[in-house]
């Protein structure tokens, strides 16, 4: 079997997953854009290998699957890199809200008891 | 205090699972301060903190989760800004810090911004191995030199907070990892605030490094030395930059 389908097969599937974890709600828009994107590339890159082998010959990369490495390795650090800052400012607004409630809360309790 | 303000005394305890110790605690410092200006912040017990404190008669704010002693402090301070309090001493809720030092450590706040009860400022020492010893000097030599006075005992809470520091600490306060202790003198003297030590006795119990193995002592050192170096490579948090571009533009008006 031609490798290239099972390429193919897999960046379709993975299209398809976003498309349904969209559809359904689980994935906000704000990260839908760079998922379809990461599909749609790995789809044209899976049907048209030409476009590799060009870009690397562009670079001077013997081996185009190294480009493919390299390029995919980078997108996944950006990728976690924003997970990181999002998680760090999701941390630092539950922090907030929990000791601004807590205060809220403690002043309340004092005022009904006065 | 100079002799136009008089000084509105908060004591905050913050506490996570303390049941065992905390009632103690009230119950000595009732003898040195009115309890209804005592705030216990339960930083997400799930023990009967709370409801102990509440009994002893004492304010209690409690976080819904667990968020650590920095927080707990950040609460405490956020609470002293809104209702008016000049100062604000921190009290382990474990009984190791004694009451009847609380004159000795307000008494500073006229002179300097953070007052700090230490153990070795009396001359006492870091009583454990020469590495331990090492390391702890090594902490306070650093912390010192940020906070361009001499300072023997960083890891200490038992500390009292001047007006200009409740102003700073309730907008942010350091959350990480040994925040509440020596990230913030850090992070205070960086904000040009003046920080002392005044010498205290404390009561027996796991002082100095939390640490059992070597592992645990270096990995301990570690980081402490990290957060020092990190203290001084950071500027200011958004929420101190912001303030500090609205108080400046309120001047120009």
């Amino acid at each position: 079997m031609n490798p290239q389908v099972l390429a193919i097969v897999l960046s379709v599937a993975m299209f398809i997953v976003v498309l349904v974890l969209l559809r359904f709600y689980f994935l906000p828009e704000k990260y839908a854009v760079i998922w379809l994107v990461a599909a749609v590339v790995s789809i044209v890159l899976s049907v048209f290998p030409g476009i590799l082998d060009a870009v690397s010959d562009f670079f001077g990369i013997s081996q185009p699957i190294n480009l493919l490495f390299v390029g995919g390795f980078f997108v996944v650090l950006l990728l976690l890199m924003q997970l990181s800052l999002e998680l760090a400012r999701t941390r630092d607004q539950l922090r907030k809200a929990i000791q601004a409630l807590a205060i809220e809360a403690e002043e309340t309790r004092h005022d009904t008891e006065q | 205090m100079d002799a136009a303000g008089e000084l509105k005394t908060l004591i905050a305890i913050p506490a996570y699972n303390e049941q065992a110790s905390i009632g103690a605690v009230i119950a000595e410092l009732a003898g040195h301060h009115p309890l209804e200006h005592v705030i216990v912040v339960d930083d997400g017990s799930r023990d009967d903190t709370s409801q102990i404190a509440q009994a002893a008669g004492v304010r209690v704010i409690r976080h819904a989760i667990n968020l650590g002693v920095g927080a707990a402090m950040g609460t405490a301070f956020k609470f002293a800004a809104r209702h008016g309090y000049n100062a604000m001493v921190q009290l382990d809720a474990d009984g190791q810090h004694r009451p009847e030092y609380l004159e000795t450590l307000l008494a500073g706040v006229g002179t300097a911004d953070i007052v700090v009860g230490s153990r070795f400022a009396g001359g006492g020492e870091f009583r454990s191995t020469w590495a331990r010893r090492g390391v702890q000097r090594l902490i306070a030599w650093t912390v010192s030199a940020y906070a361009r006075t001499r300072l023997t005992d960083v890891t200490s809470g038992f500390r009292v907070s001047g007006p200009r520091a409740i102003e700073l600490f309730s907008q942010h306060y350091p959350v990480e990892y040994l925040g509440d202790t020596v990230e913030s003198i850090v992070f205070a003297t960086r904000h040009g605030l003046t920080v002392k030590e005044v010498p205290v006795l404390m009561n027996e119990r796991a002082a100095g490094l939390p640490s059992q193995s070597i592992l645990r002592a270096t990995l301990y050192t570690g980081r402490i030395l990290l957060i020092l170096v990190l203290a001084g490579f950071r500027s200011s948090p958004p929420t101190i930059a912001e303030a500090q571009r609205r108080a400046k533009k309120g001047k120009k008006r």
